[in-house]
């Protein structure tokens, strides 16, 4: 069985890292209502220049599997909407900057009030509280503000922007922390409400450097280097733009490196004599079968297609609307009594399920949806 | 948050790990509340050998980072009398949390058959840079490889480092960002999993650092479907990104309009950003290296504090590029009790980074350092 099946969630985030959450643990069982509306809708339902997709998304990895209703948070009749679905959730999650849900109306003690046990997300990126609690922020400012892209990036150039992996562990994190506030529920019969800060996440993936820090040492940015490994680097390969990663942790390593590059020298120079004129991907094979750490660099196009990957459930395949294949990532775990966990259901149309989540769980019926429809409260 | 009050009290978790993974799997339960014994060979867990180390020492900041707030006991695993031992501790566990490699595991007694038939309630997790099965099961890496195999290691660096080598070989992210990821999703899935026990009983949650370290990736296979490849050369935001400042740097990352209209208030409304061609987001990003040539000069002589604060009051995402020992000195970490400190055995007390979790609206806390090998042997001898 799904894990989280009968849980369910009241799902207000927005951008990346809080509906990140919101999806992992709707692909481990929980039903999660996206609520937007036609006049805020999400940022997948719209043209996003940036990254050159003029027009919406067809598919959108963290709406995945979730159920969308339209509540137009504008107006007062839509709040109290809000309220109503909060009512028969398990968790409310949010990710507006502090403040903003709490002035809609919908703040944690609200919440408590019509349903008392409600745990409360909050996902920001410097936390709910704090002098700089106010402050906006996308995943490269999170990995900026907690050292962590700092610390990365060549010794001799500047620090290096986290992007979107930077948001979606921040969601991952949240999706732990609103599982341990389920299991003190469980307990105490109490709710809470989790704040998670996205730049203390950053922070907390450095957590070793910053007690270095605090102990008098200079952590630094070191390039490919890990102190306790040697080598340790990317190294050129056959073709163009090709790399392959190759690291040993102790003399019995570097000797079998030094039997399959066939001389002693481990430098980069000899290393990348060898690694050269060979195709990542056999290199790495043969390394490997030789006890070494190795890998290719592997271009988006080729973890597509990977068998391991597949084989995990780690890429999945999905069906766009014209019903095409695409691929798709998969909930990063396997589950020996829940082999159906993952994605099951595409992105959701606007307001798809409000038959279920308005009719049969709210119990409206058809006159007061319409009636709230034509004052643009569903909308 | 007092210790009685942290939300995962009551949970016992036994850890048996070599790697960064399993460890950060038991150290975000342990902070969370649960108790949580690591088991140890009578040499200790590898990564009390691991880099970084404090300061003339060979106290390693990793493992004292990692273990924070756990117990630790010697169990000799390749002993009959240890695996009882082991047995008798996880009989009244609720979660294992393991990165022995598998064909290692049966001799052991650490293979998932044997556990499950042992322990029909625990919740069985295995952490492995590519996971318990699959055709690179068997597969060794260190962080470099995990984050080169799921994507984020071609991709890296862009913006201005990637403006400046262009043909240097990919750069990784600082430390162990790639286990930590398996250690997250190991944590997700032993809370998931004793949650949904009532109904199921315990079971084996395999974790793989690669899934997780693609999963927190997954923009890059959600425009790959797009019909983009994503390339570290073209991955820089056309303009803003890190901008050098007089004494450090900054991150200017603009994506609404208003953010925009607010920079170029911060900037000095000048004739060029009031071109009204740049209303358009689509203008501005055809023009973007020009854009960031004039927001560099502009910072090139301006402190960093300075602009954001400025740049925030004017709801323009700015960010500084903090240090580690800036972050542990930050008046924001401090306010918010981002770092708590604790006793590491000969280095005193360290401030150490605690979670970046709050619970209604206190930061949670550490019970302890960093434990001595063996602390729990040596307690039951007393006793």
């Amino acid at each position: 069985m799904k894990p989280l099946s009968g849980i369910r969630i009241a799902d207000f985030t927005v951008h990346n890292a809080g509906p990140f959450c919101t999806n992992l643990l709707s692909q481990l069982g929980a039903e999660v209502v996206k609520i937007e509306s036609a006049m805020r809708p999400d940022a997948f339902r719209k043209p996003h220049p940036v990254y050159g997709r003029m027009g919406p998304a067809t598919f959108d990895q963290v709406s995945s599997t979730k159920l969308s209703v339209r509540v137009n948070l504008k107006k007062p009749e839509g709040i109290a909407l809000a309220k109503r679905v909060v009512s028969v959730s398990d968790v409310a999650a949010e990710s507006f900057r502090p403040g903003v849900i709490g002035r809609l109306g919908l703040g944690y003690k609200a919440l408590q009030a019509v349903r008392s046990d409600i745990i409360m997300l909050s996902v920001s990126s410097c936390g709910q509280a704090g002098p700089d609690s106010h402050f906006a922020g996308y995943a490269p400012l999170f990995g900026a503000w907690g050292s962590l892209s700092d610390l990365t990036g060549y010794p001799d150039g500047p620090p290096v922007e986290m992007r979107h992996v930077m948001d979606h562990t921040v969601g991952m994190n949240a999706a732990v922390a609103v599982m341990a506030a389920l299991m003190q529920r469980r307990t105490t019969g109490k709710g809470a409400h989790v704040d998670v800060a996205a730049r203390e996440v950053a922070s907390s993936l450095a957590g070793e450097a910053l007690l270095l820090a605090a102990a008098g040492g200079t952590p630094r940015r070191i390039g490919n280097a890990q102190e306790g490994r040697s080598p340790h680097n990317v190294y050129p390969a056959a073709g163009e733009d090709r790399w392959i990663a190759i690291s040993a942790r102790n003399d019995a390593e570097r000797a079998a490196l030094a039997k399959v590059i066939g001389g002693g020298d481990l430098s980069d120079e000899a290393i990348s004599t060898w690694t050269g004129t060979r195709e990542a991907n056999a290199a790495a094979a043969e390394l490997q079968s030789a006890g070494i750490a190795a890998h290719a660099s592997w271009t988006t196009p080729e973890i597509a297609a990977d068998s391991h990957l597949h084989e995990r459930h780690a890429i999945v395949s999905v069906e766009e609307p014209d019903g095409t294949a695409r691929a798709a990532v998969g909930v990063p775990m396997r589950l020996s009594k829940g082999p159906e966990i993952g994605i099951h259901r595409g992105t959701p149309k606007l307001g798809e399920h409000e038959d279920y989540i308005y009719g049969e769980l709210l119990g409206m019926d058809s006159a007061a949806r319409k009636a709230l429809e034509d004052a643009e409260v569903i909308y | 948050m007092s210790e009685t009050l942290l939300p995962l009290n009551g949970l016992k978790v036994v850890v048996h790990a070599a790697g960064v993974g399993a460890a950060y799997a038991a150290r975000m339960l342990s902070t969370l509340g649960a108790s949580c014994i690591l088991v140890e060979g009578k040499d200790g867990s590898p990564l009390r050998g691991e880099a970084p180390f404090l300061p003339q020492s060979k106290i390693s900041a990793l493992f004292a980072y990692l273990a924070a707030g756990m117990r630790s006991q010697v169990i000799e695993l390749a002993s009959d009398e240890g695996r009882a031992t082991l047995g008798a501790l996880l009989s009244t566990s609720d979660i294992f949390i393991d990165d022995t490699p598998v064909a290692a595991r049966e001799a052991l007694g650490l293979d998932a058959a044997g556990i499950a038939a042992k322990h029909p309630d625990l919740v069985h997790v295995s952490v492995l840079p590519f996971g318990a099965t699959g055709p690179k099961a068997g597969w060794k890496a260190d962080d470099i490889q995990v984050l080169h195999a799921s994507g984020e290691g071609y991709l890296l660096p862009n913006g201005l480092s990637v403006e400046m080598f262009p043909h240097r070989p990919p750069v990784k992210i600082y430390g162990h960002f790639a286990a930590m990821q398996g250690g997250i999703a190991a944590a997700l899935g032993a809370l998931a999993a004793v949650w949904a026990r009532p109904e199921t009983g315990g079971q084996y949650v395999d974790i793989s650092a690669q899934d997780a370290t693609l999963a927190v990736g997954a923009f890059a296979i959600q425009r790959l479907g797009d019909g983009s490849v994503e390339h570290r050369v073209e991955r820089s935001f056309r303009y803003g990104g890190v901008i050098p400042c007089a004494d450090g740097y900054v991150e200017l990352l603009t994506l609404e309009q208003r953010q925009w209209d607010g920079l170029v208030k911060l900037l000095g409304e000048p004739e060029w950003a009031l071109d009204p061609a740049l209303a358009d987001s689509l203008e501005r990003s055809r023009r973007g290296p020009v854009i960031n040539t004039y927001i560099r000069a502009w910072a090139a002589v301006r402190k960093v504090e300075d602009i954001v604060r400025e740049g925030q009051k004017l709801s323009v995402p700015l960010a500084k590029y903090y240090t580690p020992i800036e972050v542990v000195n930050d008046s924001h970490g401090k306010f918010r009790g981002l770092f708590q400190p604790v006793a590491v055995d000969g280095a005193g007390l360290l401030d150490m980074l605690v979670s970046p979790f709050h619970f209604d609206g206190s930061p949670l806390h550490l019970r302890a350092g960093p434990p001595a090998l063996g602390e729990m042997n040596r307690a039951e001898e007393l006793a």
